[in-house]
């Protein structure tokens, strides 16, 4: 049976109601032009929105089907008040032909109530909740339709005439959800709302009543942002390790860029520096209206001591923190790493990469490759195979062929036996076929390699040789 | 009194002569700081007794090594070692192959390595320049194809704005053609192959490394060959020990393998 999904105010004012049968509707205003629902579609708008109110808070939730849950904590400052917010809100969205209410509130649950059954633009001072809802209809509680039928049934329709029931009756009768709706709408109760990102006090805004589009501008107003923002983590010593700047157009897009930093920092400049060079990237359409700048992974970072002894020393922070950064930043995190010494006698998984100034500890490293076990200096991501010629098994090449060119080994030294992990390896796939005995040779021309028999002499498969590493 | 020509040619003689022993602008002398080789054979030779430092130096391969930088990057990680205690090193590669455990053997203490892969050539020497202007940084590595003249240049303004030393293993990509001898902007150039190594008599394994090591190019300096090799009690000061002195000449070893073979 197909029924009506949503309605426009005109359809409202001709008496009909969402629920209702399609084929009633059109029996009652035979020209009422209809479409089909499409839930998907609202919910990509409603998506699209999330990002684009990333302007006026970090922290934004979408709630579906049509509503959108913002925490304004610590940045409604920003417009002149939590009102003034809310008017250019929605009136951007008003512009956009988008209708809407909004309410401000203590709590998710009370904005939600106000917004939908309230009156528009309502804002409520902190802790005035439950006087404010109290002459709501009990439909504001975000409750299941069977529930709210039944209260409605028993004559309670008002939010009000439901909190002044004794709660150990209500929970029995009405089940422990309708208490928690009460509680979360009257702020007694926490709710967790799922962010589209973490929702973060260190947030700056810079809005421009000129819309800007010049590189130069950009790079200016990062600049801006970043100073509004460094100069709050200044005065309240924190610093932060992650920074996302946020172009947002005048066509509600948002061109986002982000940076990490090896070490917590709040210094303008060289925030600033990480980003210029990605601003090329930005495409800023018909213009620039806002920029936002919000920091992650925020911590205490104590004012630096300067003491005599340290004057001519050059700190981390001044020198290779803000190289690493620089190099981490243009060429990918995975391009700059400092090589720790991890618990493996395999070669290939004795080095492992941390960023350089991670703890050491975060990778489970901490040890020192062992000095009777020289390594060779390069060493091949995949071993390439050689054709070798021993004389007797277990002996080192005699000579061997590796890119074409004869090799005369002159030295060598081994094996040194190398199991293969047979704990990370499914069953049927040890066995003496999987393991390498290196040898240490040197050429002739003193030339040093490092080459492996894979398998023992005499089993089923025959051993090949491989090179693994050189000098 | 107009100045003779001899007196005038002598002045211009002592200018270019301090000139070249890196007298500042404003006149003042500033002592080169140099790491030596702790061996006047090679000392001599180098101008201020050692390898300079607050400059760069190029390196090369001879042969396949030159595709590998196996030898060359070994003698490389090995002459570095004085440097390892007075800031950073940063390492910056094009084929990410480097394998710190071999570093850490010669000497290299990894926990001071700071290892960059770069995209491509240019980005690699971008790189380079970045970490030798950062202070706390010693020894900037870089294994690049080649350093034109322009690059070599901002190299070398980057080493002198401060303390960094400059090491460029010049590395070919695997299968590409050789390029030209470049980087007449480094302080020295030397190309570097391996040696069969001696180990004690009676000693059935390999010897400490050795290294056919050429000073080609030396401003100030004079060229020499010499057989070098690694000093097997871990003195940080002095790396290496000097096995034979090949002369100021250009060795044919390899004719002498070609006979052997």
């Amino acid at each position: 049976m197909r029924r009506l999904y949503s309605i426009d105010p005109a359809a409202a004012a001709l008496g009909l109601y969402v629920g209702q049968k399609a084929t009633d509707a059109m029996a009652l205003v035979p020209e009422l032009g209809a479409a089909e629902a499409d839930p998907d579609g609202d919910l990509a708008s409603l998506s699209a929105l999330v990002h684009w109110c990333v302007r006026y808070s970090p922290a934004v939730a979408a709630d579906p089907p049509d509503g959108l849950l913002l925490d304004i904590t610590g940045v409604a400052h920003l417009w002149g008040g939590e009102s003034e917010m809310l008017d250019d809100l929605l009136l951007r969205l008003a512009r956009q032909g988008i209708a809407a209410r909004g309410a401000v509130a203590g709590s998710a649950g009370a904005a939600w109530a106000l917004a939908r059954c309230g009156d528009d633009r309502t804002v409520v001072p902190s802790g005035a909740e439950a006087q404010i809802l109290a002459s709501l209809p009990i439909t504001g509680l975000r409750l299941e339709p069977e529930t709210a039928a039944q209260l409605a049934r028993l004559g309670l329709v008002r939010i009000g005439q439901l909190a002044s029931l004794p709660r150990a009756q209500l929970a029995r009768r009405f089940g422990q959800a309708v208490l928690t709706r009460l509680d979360q709408a009257l702020a007694r109760a926490e709710e967790a709302l799922v962010f589209s990102r973490p929702p973060t006090p260190w947030f700056a805004r810079l809005a421009f009543a000129e819309p800007i589009s010049s590189p130069e501008d950009l790079a200016r107003a990062s600049r801006d942002i970043a100073q509004r923002l460094c100069g709050r983590l200044l005065t309240e010593g924190q610093g932060a390790s992650r920074f996302e700047l946020a172009f947002h157009r005048l066509d509600g897009r948002a061109e986002r860029l982000s940076i990490g930093l090896s070490l917590p920092g709040r210094s303008t400049g060289a925030i600033a520096r990480l980003f210029a060079p990605m601003l090329e990237t930005v495409d800023p359409g018909f213009g620039i209206e806002v920029v936002t700048l919000a920091a992650a992974a925020v911590e205490t970072l104590p004012e630096r001591e300067i003491s005599l002894e340290s004057i001519g020393e050059i700190a981390a922070e001044d020198g290779i923190a803000p190289l690493v950064d620089r190099l981490a930043n243009r060429l990918g995190e995975g391009r700059v790493w400092r090589a720790d010494a991890y618990p493996s006698h395999l070669p290939e998984r004795a080095v492992v990469r941390r960023p350089p100034f991670a703890p050491a500890a975060a990778t489970g490293a901490g040890e020192e490759w062992a000095k009777d076990r020289p390594r060779p200096v390069r060493l091949f991501a995949r071993p390439e195979p050689i054709e070798a010629m021993a004389r007797v098994p277990d002996d080192p090449p005699v000579f061997f062929r590796w890119r074409g060119q004869l090799r005369r080994v002159r030295r060598s030294e081994g094996p040194e036996r190398l199991a293969e992990e047979w704990w990370r390896r499914p069953p049927g796939e040890t066995g003496p076929a999987h393991v390498r005995d290196y040898y240490r040779v040197e050429d002739e021309t003193g030339a040093r390699y490092w080459l492996f028999r894979a398998g023992l002499y005499g089993g089923e498969v025959t051993p090949k040789w491989w090179l693994h590493g050189l000098g | 009194m107009p100045a003779s020509p001899r007196t005038s040619l002598s002045t211009l003689r002592a200018e270019i002569a301090a000139l070249e022993r890196g007298v500042g602008e404003r006149g003042v002398r500033s002592a080169p700081e140099v790491i030596g080789f702790g061996d006047p054979r090679i000392d001599a030779r180098l101008p201020g007794g050692g390898l300079a430092l607050k400059s760069w130096h190029a390196f090369a391969g001879e042969g396949l090594d030159l595709e590998t930088a196996a030898a060359s990057a070994a003698f490389v990680a090995r002459l570095a070692v004085p440097l390892a205690r007075r800031g950073e090193l940063v390492w910056v590669l094009r084929r990410d192959d480097l394998h710190a455990p071999g570093l850490a053997g010669l000497g290299l203490p990894a926990e001071r390595l700071i290892q960059v892969c770069a995209r491509d050539e240019d980005e690699a020497l971008a790189v380079m320049e970045d970490a030798l202007r950062t202070p706390g940084v010693a020894a900037v590595f870089g294994e690049v194809d080649e350093v034109d003249l322009v690059a070599g240049r901002r190299l070398q303004l980057a080493c002198e704005q401060s303390l960094a030393t400059g090491f460029v293993l010049r590395r070919r990509p695997y299968g590409g053609a050789a390029k030209g001898e470049s980087g007449s902007a480094a302080a020295t150039r030397w190309s570097i192959a391996p040696a069969p190594s001696d180990p004690a008599a009676g000693d059935p394994g390999l010897g400490p490394p050795r290294w056919r090591v050429q000073l080609e190019r030396c401003r100030g300096g004079r060229t020499g060959a010499w057989i070098m090799e690694a000093r097997e009690d871990n003195d940080a000061a002095h790396p290496f020990r000097l096995v034979a002195d090949l002369g100021d000449h250009d060795l044919a070893p390899e004719e002498r393998f070609r006979l052997a073979g």
